[in-house]
């Protein structure tokens, strides 16, 4: 495959024949077939950069995913590169390749992942890092990144858990922190140098160093990291020209970048099947259980004139009848009502276009957007109250009160909704059973303001267990031990035994306790995720396949303790995994907040008021784009204070001086 | 009034579902405009219905939808189209080129009608289906010859699962045509006409019977057949998009 000395030509073959045979043999067979309308299927350039997309998880869930898609098109768009993608194929697939030889394949024209220059993993959730290791494997590439050979494909990862690479970076050469948009274009240029060299014998280490001086890329192997027994001391650069820190890539204006421009469209069903616009990046709620939240700051929103094109547009080319709104916060963007009604009015949709809006705030869902959305058919409404007492909001800083909630319920019930869905997290830090047991309180009053416009209405809680993440506030606190949270969840089970009308939902304790192995884990984990994976754990975010004793048993394989990695809590001088990855926030700035949040101080959206300098803007020399001067609905994080005057507040707000990098 | 259209499923989409494919033309219809009507009550549907269904993974030159109008913008053989295809009038074959665009490759629109309700639905009403298929792992000699054997039969007896029992069954009757039509790069390829009444029966079934052991390769469906007049025929050939 490699040409001597000169430009690397390589004749990409299809595997499409060997695969025909075994998909009659397979589950649902239609997603690993491709012919997704926007894909493309000749984008073929041989003389160009070959990025295979891989998402780590299901087709059904991965097609969906926005940032994938748009490096897709942005890719496809050069003349010195293109992409494919790819998806974990499901294990009854993963044994028909197996079994016929037959390796990790693009979906667009079915050529081999091996013969890809960069295979490219998009990293959403912490429990697929098994999965990467298995498609890295099906690729025919060795899943240890030092025993990868010059002419190997790079192993590339980007996503929001990138923020913590060091549990996978034994097996990624390099990472991408942050938005994806400018950056593979740096990338793209180095590995097209290497690529017209011919990748000559050695040359890999030349191209890993090349990327590592790109600005928000981290090549683990330029790193050396040293420990002091079990505590880590640093991780520091090998050569003097490589960075001691990694800051992450940052859009300033959404507004230049209106991808995707052709959503795929998939032949079968995936998760969000839908048109999805994205309004908004970045959250400056302070939410802070929040990592998309502290990592994506500052806020960024599309222009309202180019979320109304986007979606127009996309309706028309794609002929759904769905459009999502999609954020962080979606309610909190400018203007929504006025989006939400044009496009139920254009005469394009007829009428029968619905809109959703995920991640709904309670304080910003009033009767006007319930009345707009539920013009068409009424899609499923999730508020997320995270907690259930207003002690417990105050530390997390959702300082959204119990009237707000009541507030965007009612409004829901009485625009013709049955059912509403409210997530909780429990474990937080200083929870009490008092705090666990508000949640039931908040449902049963969620039913009974239902019951006045419905004999049906009901409530779904979902609980999930709290698992601290990296670049948080909350990235000192020590998780709850499993057997902890399920006694929470039987607190509430029993509590809600008797009330029909309140469906409790849980998320699995144990595998809270695997993700929190993964969250937060320096780079010594990395073995336990490659035991896991030998031993057949692949697809941990499927209950039918998660399996803690694999992790127990790896963690005990690897001389490492699992208390000590997730249910400790830091103190303020201990180093951690991802201190040299700078996500824009400072390091004390978090730790004020930490302390804050223990203090039960809650503060205030800096959209609307002034900056604390937690450093995601001031360093980058960025800055809010937000149309409204004025915060949604009568106040800063759904307080009701009106800044303006000094209207009293509910919430005790910590006095800025005392926060932020600078005392 | 209602559209009929005949579309086939051609390559690598043979492995989508019927359930997909019903989500497939939903979002091409909508994309051309065409006035469909939608079922009443809390989350409304887009009213159609196909012909007998067709097996994941199989291919087809003879798929069937019909598509309610809304009487309100249909005149003579010309739709008025809404929405995205707003201010445009059709005729059949201007409709049946407006779907092919918005389909993904592998669909298309092989004829299409503009015609009167009738009674009853086009999947009570097909009485067999015509199929080519090949089979992976037999030798085309002894295809011919067990070919030969089962025309020559009273009875051909399969395996059927009903429910959690295996019982033996009887299909000679629904063996209406079956024949060698030379070989496939995978191997010997059946023509076959096969009942679906009382029961639909398929391809897969006869491979057990003319080389046991053996594999489905690509099967086809090539035609769906009705009766009317008492005439066997097919409720719409390829090219007759114009003439109704
Ligand atoms: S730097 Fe200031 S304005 Fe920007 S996100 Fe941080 S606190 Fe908010």
């Amino acid at each position: 495959m490699r040409a001597r000395g000169g430009i690397i030509r390589l004749q990409m073959t299809s595997l499409w024949p060997r695969l025909e045979p075994v998909l009659p043999r397979v589950e649902k067979p239609a997603r690993y077939i491709g012919c997704e309308d926007g894909a493309n299927a000749n984008i073929y350039k041989p003389d160009a950069t070959s990025w295979l997309l891989t998402y780590p998880d299901t087709y059904e869930i991965g097609l969906p995913n926005q940032g994938l898609q748009i490096l897709y098109e942005l890719l496809n768009e050069r003349p010195d590169a293109f992409a494919e993608r790819s998806y974990a194929p499901w294990t009854d697939m993963e044994a028909q390749m197996r079994a016929a030889d037959v390796p990790l394949f693009s979906v667009d024209t079915h050529r081999p992942a091996n013969e890809f220059d960069i295979i490219a993993f998009n990293l959403s959730a912490e429990l697929v890092y098994t999965n990467v290791l298995n498609c890295i494997d099906l690729a025919g590439v060795p899943v240890r990144a030092s025993e990868r050979r010059d002419a190997d494909p790079l192993v590339g990862a980007g996503g929001h858990c990138a923020y913590n690479p060091e549990p996978l970076a034994d097996f990624v050469d390099f990472f991408v922190m942050g938005d994806g948009e400018e950056v593979i274009a740096d990338i793209t240029e180095e590995v097209q140098e290497w690529r017209q060299s011919g990748k000559p014998k050695g040359s890999r280490e030349a191209i890993l160093h090349a990327l590592a001086l790109i600005p928000g890329v981290y090549v683990p192997a330029m790193y050396d990291v040293t420990y002091d027994n079990q505590h880590l001391l640093a991780v520091t650069p090998r050569h003097n020209d490589i960075p001691a820190n990694i800051s992450k890539r940052t859009i300033a204006d959404l507004a230049d970048w209106p991808y995707p421009r052709n959503q795929l469209v998939p032949l079968t069903e995936v998760v969000h099947d839908r048109l999805n616009v994205e309004i908004f990046r970045g959250c400056t709620r302070g939410c802070r259980f929040c990592q998309a939240g502290m990592i994506t700051r500052p806020v960024r929103e599309r222009p309202a004139s180019q979320v109304r094109e986007m979606i127009s547009a996309g309706l028309e080319r794609t002929g759904y009848d769905e459009v999502s709104l999609t954020s962080l916060s979606t309610a909190d963007f400018s203007g929504i009502e006025d989006v939400v009604a044009d496009t139920i009015d254009d005469p394009g949709t007829c009428g029968r276009v619905s809109v959703s809006l995920p991640s709904l705030r309670v304080d910003a869902f009033t009767v006007g957007v319930a009345a707009q959305v539920s013009k068409a058919r009424r899609t499923g409404l999730t508020f997320a109250p995270e907690a259930g007492s207003w002690r417990m909001r105050q530390i997390i800083n959702k300082l959204i009160t119990e009237e707000d909630l009541y507030e965007a319920v009612r409004a829901a019930y009485s625009q013709g909704w049955h059912r509403v869905k409210l997530y909780f997290l429990t474990g937080l830090p200083s929870e009490m059973d008092d705090d666990t047991l508000a949640i039931a309180d908040l449902a049963e009053n969620c039913v009974q303001i239902g019951l006045e416009y419905t004999k049906k209405a009901s409530v779904t809680v979902s609980l999930g267990g709290f698992v601290p993440k990296p670049h948080t506030p909350f990235q000192w606190f020590g998780q709850n031990q499993p057997e902890e949270l399920r006694r929470k969840v039987d607190l509430l089970r029993n509590r809600l035994r008797k009330n029909k009308r309140v469906h409790l939902k849980w998320h699995s304790p144990e595998a809270s306790t695997a993700e929190g192995i993964t969250s937060r884990g320096d780079r010594r984990v990395g073995s336990v995720i490659e035991h896991v994976w030998r031993e057949g754990g692949t697809f941990q975010e499927w209950s039918e396949h998660f399996n803690l004793e694999l992790w127990k048993e790896a963690m005990d394989a690897s001389g490492l303790d699992i208390d000590w990695y997730v249910h400790r809590h830091r103190d303020e001088g201990e180093v951690l995994p991802w201190d040299h990855i700078h996500a824009g926030l400072h390091k004390d700035f978090l730790w004020q907040d930490w302390q804050d949040a223990l203090g039960g101080y809650g503060i205030e959206d800096c959209r609307w008021t002034p900056c604390y300098d937690c450093g995601a803007c001031t360093e980058y020399g960025i800055e809010h784009v937000v149309a409204s001067p004025a915060p949604p609905n009568g106040g800063s994080q759904g307080t009701g204070q009106d800044l303006a005057t000094g209207h009293l507040v509910p919430v005790q707000l910590r006095p800025r001086a005392g926060v932020g990098g600078s005392q | 009034m209602r559209l009929r259209i005949r579309f086939s499923k051609l390559g690598k989409v043979r492995f989508v579902g019927h359930r997909d494919v019903a989500r497939i033309m939903e979002r091409a219809l909508r994309r051309c405009g065409i006035p469909v009507t939608y079922s009443e009550g809390f989350s409304p549907r887009l009213r159609m219905s196909f012909g007998l269904a067709l097996p994941t993974c199989y291919e087809s030159e003879a798929e069937y939808l019909d598509v309610p109008l809304n009487p309100d913008l249909v005149q003579d053989q010309t739709v008025f189209c809404t929405g995205w295809g707003q201010g445009e009038a059709h005729n059949p074959t201007e409709l049946q080129d407006a779907l092919n665009k918005a389909l993904p490759n592998g669909f298309d629109v092989v004829a299409l009608t503009i015609e009167p309700k009738s009674k009853g639905s086009l999947q009570e009403a097909v009485l067999s289906c015509g199929w080519s298929f090949d089979i992976v792992g037999a030798q085309t000699d002894g295809v011919q010859n067990a070919i030969e054997t089962a025309l020559n039969s009273s009875v051909i007896e399969v395996d059927r699962k009903k429910k959690n029992e295996i019982v033996r069954e009887d299909i000679r009757h629904g063996i209406h045509e079956l024949r060698l039509d030379g070989e496939s790069e995978r191997g010997p390829l059946v023509v076959a006409e096969l009942s679906a009444k009382p029961r639909v029966i398929r391809p897969s079934e006869l491979v057990d019977v003319l080389a046991p052991g053996a594999e489905l390769g690509v099967a086809k469906r090539t035609h769906q057949w009705i009766e009317t007049d008492g005439q066997r025929i097919e409720p719409l050939t390829p090219s007759n998009s114009i003439t109704t």
